[in-house]
């Protein structure tokens, strides 16, 4: 059973959800108390223990079905009637072929025979054992039953048995001993199946098998096609297991390697596919400077009495300075605005700096958002009023034509907001400083420089092809306060994160 | 509806079922989730961290348990700049100052004969510290818990609230159950551990230290059914049809796109009012005249009048 647990507290960090040791040994000990009988109780109290928020819990729930569910063997399409003299045998049966003594085994075998009627497969398989035991089946129905003699091999009998309970522990266990967690790529499954296999015994089968098909009995022939065929469909049903357990081990964890891989790449190579994936990493790089700069909201200046508020303090102790109360730091709310360039080559990178800095709304409440190519305007309505997508989708849409002038954006930039720039906001400037041979308007950008906090201005491509062509980044640095190359997310990351420390 | 006139806890908390069924008695009605997790809470002894929309009866949970286990409970409401002194102890300043007045002349006396400073400190010395001691001490909530022989159920009630320094106060007092006093030292439970119910908005992401030593509890807003049996179990008098008339209405007023969306607690209280009223049966008329008690914001009741006959016409209809 603690395998069990372990391996699905395992899936469940693969599947982000942050499970600390402490809380894995509460989770034994809440599953030892609740028992593993009811299914829904089981995962509420593990739900409790091991998931901590509302996402956590949508991942706890999708990761908990998945391994907990069991593919019912299909008893292989031949249905035995039952009869009622049989059902007495039948727990005898099920135990007879259960591995005895594994405290693990239960974990999947119960929430199995939980989930879809473990009573009848149970009784059937103690009628078939019962027909192949006595060889003179009381209820003649299958030409099957009047053929089967008894296979030699172990697992010839428990395929013949039919049990599906016992099948998929058996299967489950030497999963376990061939330690399937730890299954890593997509290519490994072929050989874990093997490896299953040949544990569970399949080596004497197949001898059986051929064994059999030589043999010039009919019955014989007869089972030896029986075994071949369920020797067949039990590799069928190890292959599935092997994948959905590769699914639930090996998917997140590439999957985070290929997140890893696109945090570094540069955005302009990473293909409209990878989509989905960008959002999540940015997600999760937002969630982290959200986590990291929340915190810090009051500061106490250190060494400074408030004395007026002293004074109210200590009013009850007859105005005798019996506490102290300290200064502290109130910090404004810091504003942002984006001024992103947005004509071709640069609009991939405006997408991801907006989308970063409008997942951080927690800690920027006050973002502004400007696009231009020649004409500049305000988009901060469209983020307003759209959800992230589509916000972004219509700004690339309606602002995205033409060659870049950053001298003609500039001039409609301090139309529109340069009087709304004041000591507490920070200017990002988003664009590879291409100007087309157009007016620079530095003087402009001096105006933002000294009535702002600060200006970053932000360019995708390396520093080593800046001020090539006709890049007049070199003009605008001298008005910045800082620049830096944003062309990949780790340096956005970067950057926004050093934004947050400046502006929090 | 025949309880026990002194509760036993642990027969109540002996399996979840028993759970269950004494929730039930005491006229809480959820979800096979909620008894599980008060089970664990119990037997784990662990707090429980609740989330949810507001009304969904995260704070009657903490109450219900109180009641059930026969514990008192003990509320600490959180709110911005509550600190140490509101939630922990406080010193009775009053009570430390008034005692050296009465007590002066008896400090002369007891340094009586003393010759110099050093002398006299000394002889101070060997009263210790009489005036920080347990004595003194005004037990705030938290320390109150904790100081419960029998134990006590302990609610914290809109944690996301409080301050982020709190929440680090009350690290060790969650997974010790302990609290630290400068001048006196470490108290712990004296006996019986509180049981802890922490509640949340979500208006601030909880810290993740205070989450992990939690259980987690979410509790949405109910299913039909449910609702139907919790309207049943807080205002039986209302008929069978009236119940579920209104609770198909609040539930199609919680798809619509509302600011703040009716939750169990105001359709409890739509209920009350309806009965109030002696209505009987839903129309538009009284439904215009008390979706007031539904709905908490102008903007939202705007909106759900223009709706409103298409919403009867499909609560009748169902």
């Amino acid at each position: 059973m603690e395998r069990t647990l372990a391996n699905f507290v395992r899936a469940l960090r693969m599947a982000d959800v942050r499970v600390s040791t402490a809380e894995t040994l509460d989770a034994f000990r809440a599953a030892e108390m609740i028992g593993w009988t009811d299914r829904q109780r089981f995962k509420d109290a593990l739900g409790a223990v091991l998931s901590k928020s509302a996402d956590e819990h949508a991942a706890f729930d999708a990761c908990f079905d998945q391994f907990f569910h069991f593919d019912d063997f299909e008893s292989g399409g031949v249905t035995q009637p039952l009869t009622d003299e049989h059902n007495d045998d039948a727990p005898e049966a099920a135990h007879g072929t259960q591995p005895s003594g594994d405290a693990a085994a239960p974990g999947e075998g119960e929430s199995e025979s939980q989930g879809g009627g473990g009573g009848n497969n149970r009784d059937d398989n103690g009628d078939a054992t019962e027909a192949a035991a006595s060889a003179n089946p009381p209820v003649p129905t299958s030409s099957r039953s009047e053929a089967v003699s008894d296979p030699a091999s172990p697992l010839g009998r428990m395929l013949m048995a039919d049990d599906r309970t016992a099948l998929s522990m058996a299967i489950s266990r030497a999963a376990r001993d061939n330690q399937l967690e730890n299954i890593k790529v997509f290519t490994q499954q072929g050989l874990y199946t093997r490896r299953i296999m040949d544990d569970m015994g399949r080596a004497e089968l197949v001898d059986e098998i051929t064994t059999l098909e030589s043999s010039s009995t009919a019955p014989d022939q007869r089972l030896a096609g029986e075994l071949r065929q369920r020797h067949d469909r039990l590799r069928a049903q190890i292959r599935d297991h092997v994948e959905s357990q590769f699914l639930l081990h090996a998917d997140a964890q590439g999957e985070r390697l290929r997140e890893d891989m696109l945090r570094t790449a540069r955005l302009a190579n990473v293909s409209r596919r990878n989509d989905p994936l960008m959002r999540r990493a940015i997600e999760r790089m937002a969630r982290q400077l959200v986590a990291a700069h929340s915190r810090k909201r009051r500061v106490t200046k250190r060494g400074r009495l408030d004395v007026p508020r002293m004074i109210r303090k200590n009013m009850r102790h007859d105005a005798h300075m019996v506490e102290l109360a300290w200064q502290s730091k109130r910090i404004d709310k810091p504003k942002v605005f984006a001024i992103c360039d947005v004509s071709g080559s640069v609009a991939l990178y405006a997408r991801f700096m907006l989308m970063f800095l409008y997942s951080l709304k927690d800690v920027l409440p006050q973002v502004r958002a400007f696009a231009f190519c020649s004409d500049l305007a305000e988009v901060t309505d469209l983020f307003k009023q759209h959800d992230l997508d589509e916000a972004i989708r219509r700004t690339l849409a309606e602002h995205g034509q033409g060659s870049s002038d950053y001298g003609h954006a500039l001039a409609d930039f301090e139309r529109l907001a340069l009087s709304d720039i004041d000591r507490r906001t920070t200017v990002l400037i988003l664009g590879d400083a291409r100007n087309n041979e157009g007016n620079p308007r530095t003087d402009l950008l001096r105006k933002i420089f000294e009535r702002s906090r600060r200006v970053i201005w932000l360019n995708p491509e390396p520093r080593v092809s800046w001020d090539t062509g006709d890049s007049v980044m070199g003009r605008y640095r001298a008005h910045c306060h800082q620049t830096k190359e944003c062309g990949s997310l780790v340096q956005l990351e970067r950057i926004v994160s050093d934004l947050l420390r400046a502006v929090t | 509806m025949t309880e026990p006139l002194v509760p036993n806890p642990a027969e109540t908390m002996a399996s979840v079922d028993t759970v269950r069924a004494a929730l039930e008695r005491h006229r809480y009605i959820g979800s096979s989730r909620i008894a599980t997790v008060t089970y664990l809470a119990y037997q784990l002894r662990k707090p429980v961290l609740v989330e949810g929309p507001p009304g969904v009866g995260k704070t009657e949970l903490a109450k219900t348990a109180a009641r059930m286990l026969g514990l008192p409970l003990i509320r600490l409401q959180c709110y911005e700049g509550l600190d140490e002194a509101k939630a922990l102890y406080e010193w009775k300043y009053g009570k430390q100052l008034l005692y050296i007045q009465v007590l002066k002349e008896q400090l002369d006396d007891a340094l009586g004969g003393a010759k110099g400073l050093r002398q006299s400190v000394e002889r101070l010395h060997e009263y210790g510290d009489i005036f920080f001691s347990e004595e003194f001490l005004e037990p705030r909530p938290l320390l109150k818990a904790l100081r419960e022989a029998e134990g006590s159920v302990l609610l914290i009630d809109e944690i996301d609230k409080s301050d982020e320094e709190f929440e680090s106060l009350l690290l060790e007092m969650l997974s010790d159950y302990q609290v630290t006093i400068p001048e006196i030292g470490t108290i712990a439970a004296s006996g019986q551990p509180p049981i802890v119910f922490l509640t949340s908005n979500n208006s601030r992401e909880v810290s993740d230290a205070l989450k992990r030593r939690c259980l987690h509890l979410y509790i949405p807003y109910p299913d039909a059914a449910l609702e139907q049996q919790i309207i049943q179990a807080k205002v039986p008098e209302i008929t069978l049809e009236l119940r579920r008339q209104l609770v198909a209405f609040v539930q199609a007023l919680r798809e619509m796109d509302l600011r703040k969306a009716p939750a169990i607690s105001e359709t409890i209280d739509w209920a009350r009012t309806l009965l109030l009223l002696h209505i009987d049966a839903l129309d538009d008329g009284w439904i215009r005249e008390t979706l007031n008690v539904l709905l908490k914001f102008q903007d939202d009741v705007e909106s759900v009048e223009a709706q409103l006959p298409y919403l009867t016409r499909r609560v009748a209809g169902i």
